[in-house]
């Protein structure tokens, strides 16, 4: 196990590297300056303001100069500060990860746990009209965009019904966690229905095609009630490929669900990071491109380890 | 099994039930707005002077020297109690009110003023107001309570720029550098004089401000205002609906929602900003008259406003839009594609464009905009000018404006409250990277009378110079006018005395924060 650790880290440090490179030079590339948004279109700064705030920013130096800088800085910890206000960038990410991961526990969590029930639910009653009409609502929930679906959340539930606050964290002069769980119904909601139809498609599929299987038939002909049989001998063997979709999506979410952020007002990475790109915030974009590399590399190693778990017959080399 | 599932569904209950008691609506005088909605707006930067926009919030808990009434027309004190030119404009005497504290307590003095305003022209602070202290050649400060401000030249607009300009606190901030101050982290825990004072800030949720009790015109009827953030404009409209907020910016498309709502006010006004579509006057391809003249005459306005605007906005015919600029000898470029073709022909334009389509340029990027962008190329079409739209975000639209590699741009241009807003947009020095001529306008009698309009005092005769400078851009047409769109706001029903209109980059006018209470 310590051996397969170290040499994924080994294998993932080259990785990181690439992909930071790779983020900087199109970050550097695409058009636009950031000197530049720091004004609307409409208005302007001279020519002699904007060398000042280049110098400044370290924007007059080459390119490869400031790679290599920002690669020293982050070696030591330090993700340095960003162009629109000067606040820590370590700060601004850390700040925004407990409501990401709070959105993306709840919204991941709560749409597999139904889609691992339905799909289920689903494979027994193949064929079915309540297979084949769980199928097509899966397939609308697929073709929804997660947008779509967070304002039409919002107006129904919060506007017509008044069910749940329209957007927002936590009510601006409370604390408390029911407070915030109270927020997060909405966006976790709307986040997990795309969750639950593609986990109970490939739970339904997987199922399907173990049930198939010869000890299946063995497990039934020993007298074990549909359910068990279901539950410790099939259902685990379709576990490899959900563990890889939740993993991968998982992984994904780390680095923002931008749209129901935006929808909901959420505070997140998602919002964090279209604003570093909108305000072409180097730093700050390079800061959550790497938490981000560095969350996915490691939900990987994660999700390699439960494999080896789930199926003994994996092992880690 | 039943009994679990039943069980199971009571506990649901319970606890969805205990959820929804806690989130109790909040302290009943806390007015919640979403005050940097839309265009006008400034979300979470907090640098009153290197900002452009957002002067909406600032208001709330910083003050200016002098503030427009609503209908943006009359400039009135506000930190100041008077002022007054000497007859040669060239040098302006100002007195402040008199008992004005800081949040901290301590007293306002002159020493703020002439701080803030000599940060404003230190270059190492990289703020877009710097240019309108251009002429400020030195400020004496007699007494606590006076300033005199000597100018180069004639400048009768800088109680204009005042409106815009919030007084920083000089003996909390002269120590910090100035290029440290750009960024400093005072801005997220500043003080100042305004109603309210700030207490906290969580990013990416609101900014919370109370009360100033030794506020100088009275305590606050309000307990707490708080500023809202919200990154998308139509979930902010929800919860105006639903009334969750008290006020945001909207939408046309939001309007007809809102209107029917019963808990909502909404409030419209012109935008004075002026939407126009500039050429690259240094471009070969743009230098006849009659090709600029022919591309105004084959677009129907008329027929935009009322089918993409919804009649809500006004056609423009010049660069200015206020009514006391407009004269009436304009003209109205009715269209008229016929005229446009043979102009086109005399001009010669399939020669002068080689037959390539013109790009057109924009940073706009919502509904309406691009259903005009589609509607300008369809229209320019018919008369043989082919046209693709092209979109791109701010920085990159200011980049390639700045540079000059454009030919043709949908933009939009703040023409008011005063029109001095447009001297380094259309006077020929200011081509960049100098200043704003982004269009390389260059038109001598513009110039001129941009220069006579900065030091005209008496009020007629300013008017009279303005008008010229409308006639002058109407025969020109450095820029094809188009209209200028009214704005909306919408206001919750329980909130009394809220004052808002739309004016560029919000703010700027008095809008007696500390009235406000609700019901």
């Amino acid at each position: 196990m310590f051996n397969y650790l170290l040499n994924r880290l080994v294998v993932n440090i080259p990785t990181l590297f690439a992909i930071l490179l790779a983020v900087f030079l199109l970050i550097n590339i695409a058009p636009g300056d950031p000197v530049d948004a720091f004004v609307p279109p409409s208005a302007s700064l001279t020519i002699e303001q904007k060398e000042i705030l280049r110098h400044e920013l370290g924007l007059d130096r080459p390119l490869p100069v400031r790679f290599v800088l920002w690669v020293k800085q982050v070696a030591v910890g330090d993700l340095g500060y960003r162009y629109k206000d000067g606040t820590k960038v370590i700060s601004e990410i850390a700040q925004r990860v407990p409501p990401t991961l709070m959105l993306a526990f709840a919204g991941l969590a709560g749409g597999s746990l139904l889609g691992i029930v339905l799909g289920i639910f689903s494979a027994r009653r193949y064929n079915t009209a309540i297979d084949h009409g769980l199928s097509l609502l899966a397939y609308l929930a697929i073709s929804c965009p997660a947008f779509l679906v967070g304002i039409l959340g919002l107006y129904v539930f919060s506007l017509q019904l008044g069910w749940f606050p329209a957007g927002g964290y936590s009510t601006p002069g409370r604390d408390g966690w029911s407070d915030i769980a109270y927020h997060l119904i909405l966006p976790a909601a709307a986040l997990s229905v795309q969750f639950v139809a593609i986990l109970m498609r490939y739970t339904r599929a997987g199922l399907l095609e173990v049930m198939t299987q010869d000890y299946i038939r063995t497990a039934t002909a020993k007298g074990l009630s549909s359910r068990a049989v279901i539950l410790r001998h099939a259902f685990p063997n379709v576990l490899i490929p959900l563990v890889t979709v939740i993993a991968a999506n998982f992984g994904a979410l780390i680095g923002g669900a931008v749209f129901v952020e935006t929808v909901f007002s959420w505070p997140g990475m998602g919002t964090l990071f279209l604003d570093g790109i909108e305000s072409r915030d180097y730093p700050l974009i390079m800061g959550i491109a790497l938490f981000m590399a560095f969350a996915i590399l490691a939900v990987n190693m994660l999700t390699d380890i439960i494999y080896s778990w789930i199926d003994p017959r994996i092992t880690l080399r | 099994m039943k009994q679990k599932a039943v069980f199971c569904k009571k506990m649901l209950a319970v606890a969805l039930v205990a959820m929804a008691s806690t989130a109790v609506p909040v302290a009943a005088q806390t007015f919640v707005g979403a005050f940097d909605v839309g265009p006008a707006g400034n979300a979470q930067k907090f640098n009153p002077l290197t900002s452009s926009a957002g002067f909406s919030f600032f208001n709330k808990y910083f003050g200016t020297l002098t503030l427009y009434d609503v209908s943006l027309q009359k400039i009135s004190g506000d930190l100041a109690e008077s002022w007054s030119y000497t007859k040669d404009s060239k040098s302006l005497t100002i007195k402040l009110r008199k008992g004005v504290k800081w949040h901290d307590g301590r007293p306002f003095t002159a020493r703020d003023v002439k701080f803030t305003l000599d940060l404003i022209m230190n270059p190492e602070l990289a703020t877009v107001f710097a240019p309108r202290l251009a002429e400020v050649a030195e400020i004496k400060v007699p007494d606590d309570l006076t300033l005199v401000l000597l100018l180069k030249s004639a400048d009768v607009t800088l109680p204009d720029a005042f409106t815009n300009i919030m007084i920083l606190p000089e003996h909390l901030l002269a120590k910090i550098p100035a290029k440290d101050l750009r960024n400093s982290d005072w801005w997220k825990n500043p003080v100042g004089t305004g109603p309210f004072k700030w207490t906290k800030y969580l990013p990416d949720q609101y900014v919370e401000l109370e009360a100033n009790k030794d506020f100088y015109r009275g305590a606050p009827k309000l307990a707490k205002m708080i500023n809202r953030y919200f990154k998308d404009g139509s979930s902010a409209a929800i919860a105006l609906q639903a009334g969750e907020i008290h006020h945001t910016y909207l939408t046309l498309d939001q309007l007809k929602d809102n209107q029917s709502n019963k808990n909502v006010d909404v409030v419209s006004g012109p935008s004075h900003v002026l939407n126009y579509i500039g050429f690259n006057n240094s471009d070969p391809r743009f230098k006849d008259l009659r090709v600029r003249q022919a591309i105004l005459l084959a677009l129907d306005r008329q027929s935009i406003v009322k089918n993409i605007f919804a009649g809500t906005a006004e056609l423009a015919n010049c660069v200015l839009t206020l009514p006391k600029f407009v004269p009436a000898d304009l003209n109205k470029y009715e269209t008229n594609a016929a005229k446009a073709k043979s102009l086109l022909a005399e001009a010669g334009w399939e020669k002068l464009s080689g037959g390539e389509p013109v790009e057109l340029l924009t940073y706009y990027s919502d509904q309406g905009s691009k259903d005009v962008m589609a509607t300008v190329q369809s229209m320019l079409a018919a008369v043989g000018v082919k046209v693709n739209p092209r979109f791109v975000d701010p920085p990159t639209y200011a980049q390639i404006a700045e540079s000059g590699k454009f030919s043709m741009v949908f933009a939009g241009q703040a023409n008011g409250p005063d029109p001095s807003v447009l001297n380094s947009v259309l006077d020929s020095n200011y081509a960049p990277p100098r200043g704003l001529n982004r269009m390389r306008v260059s038109i001598p009698e513009v110039d001129k009378l941009i220069e006579a309009g900065k030091g005209e005092s008496d009020d007629g005769k300013r008017s009279a110079i303005y008008q010229q400078l409308c006639r002058v851009t109407n025969a020109q047409l450095p820029w094809v006018p188009l209209w200028v769109a009214n704005r909306f706001g919408g206001n919750s029903k329980n909130a009394v005395g809220v004052i808002w209109t739309p004016a560029p980059g919000g703010g700027r006018y008095q809008d007696y924060p500390e009235t406000w209470s609700l019901r």
